[in-house]
């Protein structure tokens, strides 16, 4: 099965490491879209479908705990599953953001594993295999 | 808690140099950044505040040369791809990455908040800042823990 896995993090260069990683996860034939903050990733979600969200906490505009609120209070969005991936790891911040509604966690800095391995728990097994010939096939942190 | 803080600092930096970047690191002397062999028209730096039980803020200094081989490595895309934007981001996520983790392993009483990193010109940095030298296998980087 493809998936839509909307992508949320104001770093570009972090961006692009999470969809070479959800790639390398076997994801890579899902639609992969991307936002740089909350605020972008409600306006983009109004015209896109998506199964998943992975986002970032620490963003200008609209961080990654308001949009979360955000999306929850919206009937279309409220069962979307979240992921938060973010260097704010300590056990309150978790908290708050299971209490507000994610489906799981990541810490920065992650290995391909810990983001597979959340992400699967949520999707299942990816069940395409990414024939795409970008070097990803050795890729690993 | 500042040596606790400044611990954690040169922890993070060595993990998160080799997690995410692929380069191990050796810690040198403390000292000017016009003293540590940094070829000052061709550095990046980059700051980032935060706030909690203790306050301050990190600035890390490193050439656009090694910038542009972690970049390299952190997205695994070719260097003749990596636009400016690439460079000034992976450079702020590197920090981000660093202070996060260096604060989230500080004992304290209450949560740290991070602000948002942001590129400074070196000129923003007092000519009498002590800078910790970091050294890669290509050239070194410097770091500087200020708290208020």
């Amino acid at each position: 099965m493809l998936y839509s896995i909307l992508i949320v993090d104001d770093s570009l260069p972090m961006r692009a490491v999470i969809k070479r990683t959800l790639k390398a996860a076997g994801y890579g034939a899902s639609h992969l879209l991307e936002a740089a903050n909350g605020e972008e990733a409600l306006a983009l979600m109004k015209n896109s479908w998506v199964d998943l969200v992975i986002t970032d906490y620490n963003m200008p505009v609209m961080d990654g705990l308001a949009f979360i609120k955000a999306m929850k209070e919206q009937d279309l969005f409220q069962d979307i599953p979240v992921v938060v991936v973010s260097t704010e790891g300590n056990q309150a911040r978790i908290d708050e953001f299971m209490k507000a509604g994610a489906a799981g966690y990541v810490t920065k800095p992650f290995t391909a594993e810990a983001i597979r391995d959340v992400i699967v728990t949520i999707l299942g097994e990816a069940d395409y295999e990414d024939t795409t010939d970008d070097g990803d096939e050795d890729f690993d942190f | 808690m500042k040596t606790q803080l400044m611990t954690e600092m040169k922890t993070s930096i060595s993990e998160v140099m080799e997690t995410m970047f692929f380069l191990p690191v050796e810690f040198g002397q403390t000292i000017v950044l016009s003293r540590a062999g940094l070829d000052v028209q061709d550095t990046m730096a980059c700051k980032l505040a935060f706030s909690g039980d203790i306050s301050g803020q990190v600035i890390l200094a490193a050439p656009e040369s090694l910038v542009l081989e972690m970049a390299e490595n952190f997205m695994g895309e070719p260097r003749d791809q990596l636009t400016r934007e690439h460079l000034t981001g992976t450079l702020q996520e590197m920090l981000n990455m660093v202070c996060g983790n260096a604060l989230r392993n500080t004992q304290a009483s209450t949560p740290f908040e991070l602000g948002i990193p942001e590129i400074i010109n070196l000129s923003e940095i007092a000519q009498d800042d002590q800078f910790h030298i970091i050294d890669t296998d290509m050239s070194k980087l410097g770091m500087l823990l200020k708290t208020d």
